[in-house]
Order: C-alpha cells, then structure tokens, then sequence
C-alpha cells in the first residue's frame, strides 16, 4: 500500500484532475446530506459526519430502469451504462457495506445491473475522527480507518490529507493525481494510526454478537420479539436508510404504449413486502417483519456469506421514529439465548 | 406533572380486568430519546413518563395493530386499549371516533394536559444528543434540560415545536381519566410556514414543493405514524391498478405526497408527527396545515373537537362555497 499526502489547499486540484470521470460527494446541509453528483469545478466540503442516506444508491439506485418497451412492440431498449464514477468522502462503514452486499449480488449469478454499476465506480474514503454517537462499527468487522470495500482511504491530518492506495483503481488515482501529491513520510502514517485508534476509542455503543448467528433461529417464537415490535410502525425508514439492506421489487410502469421495466428498493418492513398472490402472508405483523430483519442481518447472511449484514453506522437507530434501538434489541437477543 | 400520580393512575388502569394494555411513553434507549412504551402488568406503569419529549402522538397504535386469523375456536381479544394522549393526540381519538375508526367502548383515554413540547431538532442544535441518559422538564416559564448532571434553564421561546406555538387546544379534548388540572391555554402564533408558501406565486410554490419532494425516499413513515392515515387498503399499495408507481422520481412523489394531504383534508388534527418522522426533513406540516387552514376559514370546520360531530367530507350544506368550481 502506497501512502502519498496531499495538502489541504490541493484538493480542488485533486478534484479537478477526474475529468472525465462523474464526481458523487455528500451534498446539502447538516444531516440532510446525501451523496449526489458535484458540479463541474466544484471541490466539495469533506466536513461532515455522516449522509442520512448510504452512498448504495450510486451502485444500487432507489429507481433503476432496467430496459425500455412498446406494449405494442418487440423492441427492447437499455439504457447505456458507461460512465465512470468517483464517490469522494465515503465513511468506511458505508465503503464495507459494498464490499458485502457484492458477496449477495454475485451470490448465484452476477446481476449485471449491480455489478455494472460497481465495476464503474471508485470508492474514495474518509477515515472518520469523529464517530457518531450511535456509531459501532468497531463490534462488527469494521473500524473508522477500516479500508475493506475502498479503492482509497484519505485521513484528514489537520493540514494535509494522506492517501493510501488499497486496490488497483486507487493507486490508478494516485498516479493520475502526480505532482500535486508528496510522499509521506513513516511519521505521517503514524500519526494516522494513532488518530484512528483514537477515533475507535471515542465510540461508545457495541454489540457482542458471540453465539447470535446461531442462537437466533432458536429464537423463533420467543415472547422478545413481541416486546421489541410493539412499537414499530412498520415504515422503511430502517431499511431504506441501511447500506447493506439490498431488498428490491421489479415492476413494469406504463405510461400510454411506451413502458419500463424497473427494480426499486422495497423494505422487508413492509406489509406488501411478503404478500402471496393468495392473499396469505407469511409474514403478517410487525413481529414477523422485526424477527425477519434481525435474523436476515444477524443470522441468515452469516449462515451463507459467513459476515454480519450490519456495518455498525447507527443510522436505523438515529432515524427511528419511536427508537427502536438495533443494539438494544441485540442485547435482549443475547438475554434471551 | 405528577409522575407519581401518572404510575399510580396507569397501573391501576393496566391491572384493570377490561383493559389489554396501556400506551404511554417511557424512557429511550439513550440521550434524550423517548420510546412509547407498552404496559400490560401493573409493574409495568413504573418507567412511564410525561416530559417535553414526549412527542409521539400515541393514538396511532390505535389502528395499526394488525388483525390477525385466530385458531379455530379461540375468541379475539375484545378488551380495551389503554392510551395516553396530549391536546393534539386526543383530538385524533375523536376524529377516529368520528370516522368509527374505533368504537368508543374499546379505549380507555387518559388525558395528559400538555404545556407543549420542545422541538427535537432545536434542543439537538443547542444540546447536542448524547449516549448518555438525558432529559427535558417543564420549568414554570420554560424548559430545563438535564444532561451531564447539569440542569441548564431555557426559555420556552428557544425550544418550543412548531406545532406547540401554534396549538390552539393543549388540554386533551376527550378523556376518560384527567392527569393533573388543565394547563393554561396560550395565543396560538400566526402560522407563518404555510403564509410564506401562500404568498409565492404558483411558479414559487410550484418550485418549492417540487424541491421537496423530490427527497422523498417513499419510505412512508409519514403515512405509517399518522393516526388518521388508516385505510387498510392504501391507495399507495394497489398494484392492480396502480394508482401511483413505485418508482422514486419527483412525478410519483408528488402524487403520493398530494394524495396523501388531500385525504387528510378536514382530518389533519395538526400533531406534525409526519413533519417530524421524516428522514428527508420534509416540511408536510405545511402541508397538512395550509388544507386544515382552508377548511377551517372557508367552511369553519375543525376536526377532532366532537367525537359527535359529522364527518367534514362526508357532510353537505347548500350554502358551502363552491367558488373554486369554474
């Protein structure tokens, strides 16, 4: 891994050598902040906590027209996918949860939508200094300087940025920056190391997931489940906002003779979300719906992909309308087992 | 208020034979957050609480409990619902009495006179959230906030929701028990919110909400925590035919969003759950209240004042204005 530093009054420069490339950063104010495509020019503002919403939507987009039809035709048209993108500041949670859902979207087949869009995209970090208050990425596999799912990791050094490599695409970036980086020094690197350990150290919230995996599917009927749904008002706030929920429904939307075929995220927290034709749902309450998203993140995708579904970004709980608390629920779970 | 006489009072109403359970409010799991909180035993009454933070209008429960099949031979369970409600909270239980969303015999209604709430984001913004346990009371002119073991005084102006400025009916309008003695009812201030949107020109407006909207991430929260938004059919549902498309574009959006305002007109009781649930920091409160200010001046109707009272969309006088049909 090669680390280069780049000082602070350089980064418009940085930004500016990705001609040709889209740029996606976090934009709008305070916690309204999502990642959306900076203007030409433009060097965007890395001072900030987190998005509200996950930066999935650059590789797994809330709407994505998967192709173009005439009712009355047998042409199909798609759209073309080419465009080269660069998400600058993702927090390295957010860069884990792409590294984790690829293992779901390449599972049986490569959904070429997915995997498209993934293949077209550099993901550019920003070590967190600052982790929020219901932050745990520590207790799942992640860190605030974790590099798992980036192509590069910038950590802010007060007067410099230092950038390190860590795949192909982010030392192609380094390169293609050139002379506006130096090389940093053993020290630089070590003051990152420190500031990322402290940074580990300020987060306060944690899971100890031992045995969960296992443990929950024994937990089936237990009266937990009850207790922690009671409040829940069954929206898709939770999911829409995790980056790791990948859930999508595929519809054809019409409009006269010209229609579409699209996925959009849907939400297992949904009523619709689990409904037969029948009429039966497998899932008919809330109960169902909570057990489901506990167990799919905590047990059925380490039985399958050997990882937590869960990067520990806290925004299912800082969002919450009536704070229904994931690590409080993981608590009781593990009360329960 | 006395939290005494609140335990006291719900504990013997989650002992009672008739009742089911109990909602009311308890303490979050960090910071300030407060959680609704769902007492079925007498013990249970111990870790409520009434507070500045309890914002959530609780009525919404109402409803949104689902109504599943039962095994052969086993009797649904027809006992009452025990909820605590504020001004606005209340006034929703008699719009859904009104609408028979609920029948009166199946609520016990425990009203909680409300000298308003402080707004989550403001109290964020000067006292920023923490993990640890903190809190908001009521002062005699304010609020005091307790946080880090320190109690900080703030004037009620600094903190008060939007929602509460403009409460017209802080103490509950229906209740079958009364904590406490009424508090003093306040001049509710002009809403200013939906005036300034009023007074763009259709361009301005148009631009306004189209920006709005087009944050919408269709997650419905706001429709979901609604204590008026109950159909169990939701138009937003339907996919045969589909009234409005999945997809997530400013079109859609603004049918859903439009759908949902219109029929909330004469409805809304103004609680700003919606307003206040939204990740995409929508202001539906002007929405909801710009329709509720048009019913109310040109028909001088209000909702959820008389559980009696006919429904405004169901109703008809020859001399309603009609002035907008061309």
């Amino acid at each position: 891994m090669s680390a280069m530093l780049l000082k602070k009054e350089k980064w418009p420069d940085f930004v500016g050598k990705l001609t040709g490339k889209k740029v996606w950063a976090p934009q709008g104010e305070g916690e309204e902040m999502r990642f959306a495509p900076v203007n030409e020019g433009e060097a965007p503002d890395l001072a900030y906590g987190n998005t509200r919403v996950p930066p999935k939507q650059a590789v797994f987009p809330q709407t994505e027209t998967m192709f173009r039809f005439q009712v009355d035709g047998k042409e199909i048209e798609e759209p073309q996918l080419d465009q080269e993108t660069v998400l600058l500041g993702v927090r390295p949670c957010d860069a884990r949860s792409m590294a984790i859902v690829d293992k779901l979207f390449g599972w049986d087949e490569n959904d070429p939508y997915y995997f498209k869009r993934r293949e077209l995209v550099t993901l550019v970090g920003l070590a967190c200094s600052e982790p929020g208050i219901n932050c745990f990425c520590t207790s799942v596999g992640g860190g605030p300087a974790a590099t798992e799912g980036l192509d590069l990791l910038m950590t802010d050094l007060g007067e410099d940025y230092l950038l390190e490599a860590v795949t192909e695409k982010g030392e192609l970036l380094l390169k293609e920056a050139g002379d506006i980086l130096e090389e940093a020094g053993d020290d630089r690197y070590k003051e990152k190391e420190k500031l990322a350990q402290a940074a580990a150290q300020k987060i306060k919230r944690s899971v100890d997931h031992e045995g969960i995996p296992e443990g929950l599917p024994g937990l089936w009927e237990d009266p937990l489940w009850q207790r922690v749904s009671a409040s829940c008002l069954g929206c898709g706030t939770c999911t829409f906002l995790c980056p790791t929920c990948h859930c999508f429904d595929i519809q054809d939307e019409v409009e006269g003779f010209a229609a579409r075929r699209c996925r959009m995220w849907d939400s297992c927290m949904f009523n619709e979300y689990s409904l037969h034709t029948s009429g039966h749902n497998p899932r008919p309450s809330r109960r169902e719906r909570t057990r489901n998203r506990i167990n799919h993140k905590y047990s059925y995708y380490v039985d399958k992909f050997d990882v937590i579904a869960c990067v520990g970004c806290g925004r299912c709980i800082n969002l919450c309308p009536v704070n229904i608390d994931i690590v409080e629920i993981l608590r009781q779970v593990k009360e329960a087992l | 208020m006395d939290l005494d006489k609140l335990r006291e009072t719900a504990a013997e109403v989650a002992a009672r034979e008739d009742v089911k359970y109990l909602i009311g409010w308890k303490k979050g799991s960090y910071g300030y957050r407060v959680a609704p909180g769902f007492v079925e035993e007498a013990e249970g009454a111990a870790g409520l609480i009434f507070s500045p933070l309890c914002t959530a209008n609780l009525a919404t429960y109402l409803t949104l409990v689902e109504k599943l099949p039962l095994p052969r031979g086993q009797e649904p369970d027809k006992r009452k619902v025990a909820l605590m409600v504020k001004g606005c909270d209340s006034r929703a239980v008699a719009q859904l009495l009104v609408e028979k969303g609920i029948h009166r015999d199946e609520v016990v209604v425990i009203g909680c006179p409300c000298p308003g709430m402080v707004d989550p984001d403001l109290l964020g913004e000067k006292y920023p959230e923490t993990e640890e346990p903190a809190e908001v009371k009521w002062s005699d002119d304010g609020f005091i906030i307790v946080r880090d073991g320190e109690e900080t005084a703030v004037p009620r102006d600094e903190l008060l929701a939007e929602k509460c400025r403009l409460c017209r009916y802080p103490n509950p309008v229906i209740s079958d028990i009364m904590l406490g003695d009424p508090v003093d009812t306040w001049d509710p201030a002009e809403d200013e919110g939906v005036s300034e949107v009023e007074d763009k020109d259709v361009d301005g407006r148009w631009a306004y909400w189209q920006e709005q909207f087009s944050n919408c991430i269709r997650c419905y929260s706001c429709r979901n925590v609604c204590p008026l938004c109950y159909c169990q059919d939701c138009i937003l549902d339907r996919l045969n035919p589909t009234w409005v498309n999945r997809s997530v574009n400013f079109s859609e959006n603004t049918a859903f969003n439009i759908a949902r305002a219109f029929h909330l007109a004469g409805r809304c009781i103004e609680c700003g759950e919606c307003e206040r649930v939204c990740p995409a920091n929508i202001p539906l409160g002007k929405l909801n209240r710009k329709l509720a200010r048009e019913v109310r001046d040109k028909y001088g109707f209000e909702p959820g004042l008389d559980p009696e009272a006919e429904p405004f969309q169901a109703s008809f006088k020859p001399d309603d204005p009609e002035d907008f049909i061309l």
